[in-house]
């Protein structure tokens, strides 16, 4: 986020899209209820007609993957209106002539065509946005799992710096992550393209830097992601170390997924559970869980957090730090001894510009946002407040494409995944928790009164749902929160492996996923006729 | 047995669902947790919790945790093993795979719920162990 969650109190108006903030980060949603009872005004942008649509004074009923038409819509309004931020512009951007140009075509109407939200609220929208001192945007995986993620977060973007929304109390462009580390695994250089605090492996200023501190030659190249090496499974890719991911429930394309991981020569997964992914592996080796644990994380507003051991683990469990650093000494690497998480997170902090001012002992207390680039400085809960990174923010000029696949005879539904409340991801620890058993038993596929009457469907009653790679047995709950022509169910019931339908296309810049956009068809099927899943 | 509140010990942690990073204290009792308490000082959710925050924490304890590492044998099968012999498979697999089909044949995958520590040592075992930067984590999906 490039504010902090305590601003999330503070904006005039929120807009809100592509995320389901009450059911997947509901303690941050809490911080938008209190803007709201205080007054402030909020736009929400969804497919569906989740719970924050229901509590915003506009709700834009998108058609799923239609994002960057929207807010090119809305772009084009606020400069068409005169709503943009001269004084912000001249001063702290690049490219304003050429985006106004760009934005020419960009009209409301043009963006009705695609999106299916009328002109007119296209119009509120971006006249309420951009007439407020303070507006600040919230998004989730709804703006990035597209093929055109990158064009999404841009297109938001643009919308603050036309406005002068960024630097300041309230506002910002504010992505919630969905992992408690996630934030963490990117610090701490778990990226093809970046060592330790972003630091880019193709330049070889860094190369050098890292050859010294590792004592060895390292590529200059970039690594490849994750998508990418699991397509090269068998082929190139012959050996893969997995902690703590059940990359076969959580990942698109399921029978892909496991066909790649079952041709490798060597799979070693650290978990706390014999996972679906687990279950393939050589070697399996347990890792203590969260509780059992000392070490950091960082969140959403990028504070890095302490986590502490409260309970013993199970059996001969051990740390993943200890597991991993065991397995490379018996490979004869150096500088992988280490007896506690402490040295650790101090080598990390030494290496990474963006936490210079910190060690194990001083983020005791939790209250650093990095960056905190040297000892004394008081760390960053807020981005971009004097200049960005770069100088001067730049406008993107961004363009609308068609999802990978789109509906037709065959597959006339559209299929978005996502989250829900009661459930975490795939399930390895809220599907062993008694009392979320009993709040959220099974999944349910979301269809609209009159698609379940068109394909004959009941509440209740059983549907296969079929894609161009894979098929699953779902319940039909009928509802009108996921509107006509859209259905929904989250990918966290192994029973219902939903990712055996995804995978139809990824960002060719982030290589994330399109996991929002399916073309699916669906047939009613009767009650215990349903695919066995395994 | 009679437990006495002299018995629970309290802990302050940082909740392991989403990445909104709550503050609460865990309660335990005999190497159990009975109780999640939100942090009313909690910087990221000032006294707030989820309904999987509060109460999904039962899975810590759960009998299908793994105990023990485990090992494919001959017939395809996962066995209980030492640690010494796990981790001794683990490494010579990785070293005959970088013999058979060099240093890029070899990628880690690391995750968004393990403390940084252990993403740092995850991306650390692949740049100096092999060089490369075939390293990523689960953020793409």
């Amino acid at each position: 986020m490039s504010n902090p969650l305590a601003d999330m109190e503070k904006p005039d108006v929120i807009f809100c899209i592509g995320t389901n903030m009450t059911e997947a980060h509901p303690v941050a949603a809490t911080r938008l209820k209190k803007a709201l009872a205080r007054g402030a005004r909020m736009i929400v942008a969804d497919p569906r007609r989740i719970r924050l649509a229901e509590m915003a004074d506009l709700y834009l009923p998108i058609r799923v993957g239609s994002d960057t038409a929207l807010l090119l819509g809305m772009a084009h309004v606020i400069v068409r209106e005169g709503l943009a931020d001269s004084e912000f512009i001249a001063t702290r951007t690049e490219g304003y002539d050429e985006l106004v140009d760009h934005l020419q075509e960009k009209t409301p109407e043009w963006a009705e065509s695609i999106t299916g939200v009328p002109a007119a609220m296209i119009e509120e929208a971006a006249v309420l946005y951009g007439s407020s001192d303070r507006a600040a945007i919230y998004y989730t995986l709804g703006i990035t799992e597209h093929i055109c993620g990158v064009e999404n977060v841009q297109s938001l973007c643009n919308l603050a710096l036309l406005t002068g929304n960024f630097g300041r109390e309230g506002t910002g462009v504010n992505p919630m992550r969905g992992q408690n580390n996630i934030q963490g695994a990117g610090d701490s250089g778990a990226l093809p393209n970046n060592y330790v605090g972003f630091q880019p492996v193709d330049d070889a200023a860094n190369q050098a830097k890292f050859e010294k501190a590792y004592g060895r030659k390292m590529d200059l190249e970039k690594g490849i992601t994750k998508v990418t090496a699991l397509d090269q499974c068998g082929d190139r890719i012959f050996a893969m170390l997995i902690d703590g991911e059940n990359t076969v429930v959580s990942d698109p394309d399921q029978e892909h997924c496991i066909h790649a991981l079952k041709s490798l020569e060597h799979l070693v997964v650290i978990d706390i559970f014999l996972t679906e992914t687990a279950e393939l592996a050589d070697v399996v080796l347990p890792a203590t869980s969260w509780a059992e644990t000392d070490g950091n994380f960082v969140n959403t507003e990028r504070r890095i957090q302490r986590v502490r051991k409260a309970v013993d683990p199970p059996g001969v469990a051990r740390p993943d730090w200890w597991i991993i650093g065991q397995i490379a000494q018996r490979m004869g690497m150096s500088g992988m001894d280490f007896d506690s998480p402490v040295p650790i997170f101090n080598e990390l902090c030494e290496l990474s510009p963006i936490y210079a001012g910190i060690d194990w002992d001083l983020a005791e207390g939790g209250q650093y946002q990095w960056p905190i680039p040297y000892r004394g400085h008081p760390g960053t809960p807020r981005l971009h407040e004097d200049e960005f990174i770069n100088g001067r923010g730049k406008f993107s000029f961004t363009d609308y494409r068609d999802p990978a696949e789109t509906i037709d005879e065959a597959y006339p539904l559209w299929l978005t995944t996502g989250r829900r409340l009661e459930s975490y991801h795939t399930r390895t620890q809220t599907g062993r928790s008694e009392g979320i058993n009993q709040l959220l038993p099974e999944e349910t596929l979301e269809v609209h009164p009159s698609d379940a009457a068109r394909y004959g469907l009941h509440d209740g009653g059983w549907a296969r749902m079929s894609s161009r790679r894979g098929a699953v047995d779902v319940r039909v709950e009928t509802t009108r929160r996921s509107p006509q022509g859209t259905v929904f169910a989250s990918f966290s019931f192994a029973e219902v492996p939903i990712n055996v339908l995804t995978g139809s296309g990824y960002d060719p810049i982030t290589h994330t996923a399109e996991l929002k956009v399916c073309p699916v068809h669906v047939e009613p099927i009767a009650e215990g006729a349903q695919l066995a899943a395994d | 047995m009679n437990a006495t509140m002299s018995d629970t010990r309290t802990t302050r942690t940082i909740c392991g669902y989403c990445g909104v990073g709550c503050s609460l204290d865990l309660v335990t009792r005999d190497n159990r947790i009975i109780a999640v308490h939100p942090a009313f000082d909690g910087p990221a959710n000032q006294g707030a919790l989820c309904v999987k925050g509060q109460f999904a924490y039962d899975y810590v304890h759960h009998p299908d945790r793994l105990t023990h590492p485990l090992v494919r044998d001959e017939a395809g099968l996962l066995q209980r093993a030492t640690w010494d012999e796990a981790l001794q498979r683990a490494a010579q697999g990785f070293m005959d795979v970088e013999q058979k089909h060099g240093r890029h044949a070899v990628y880690g995958v690391a995750s968004g719920r393990t403390p940084s520590e252990a993403n740092y040592m995850m991306q650390k075992f692949i740049r100096v162990g092999f060089g490369t930067n075939y390293i990523d984590n689960c953020s793409r999906a």
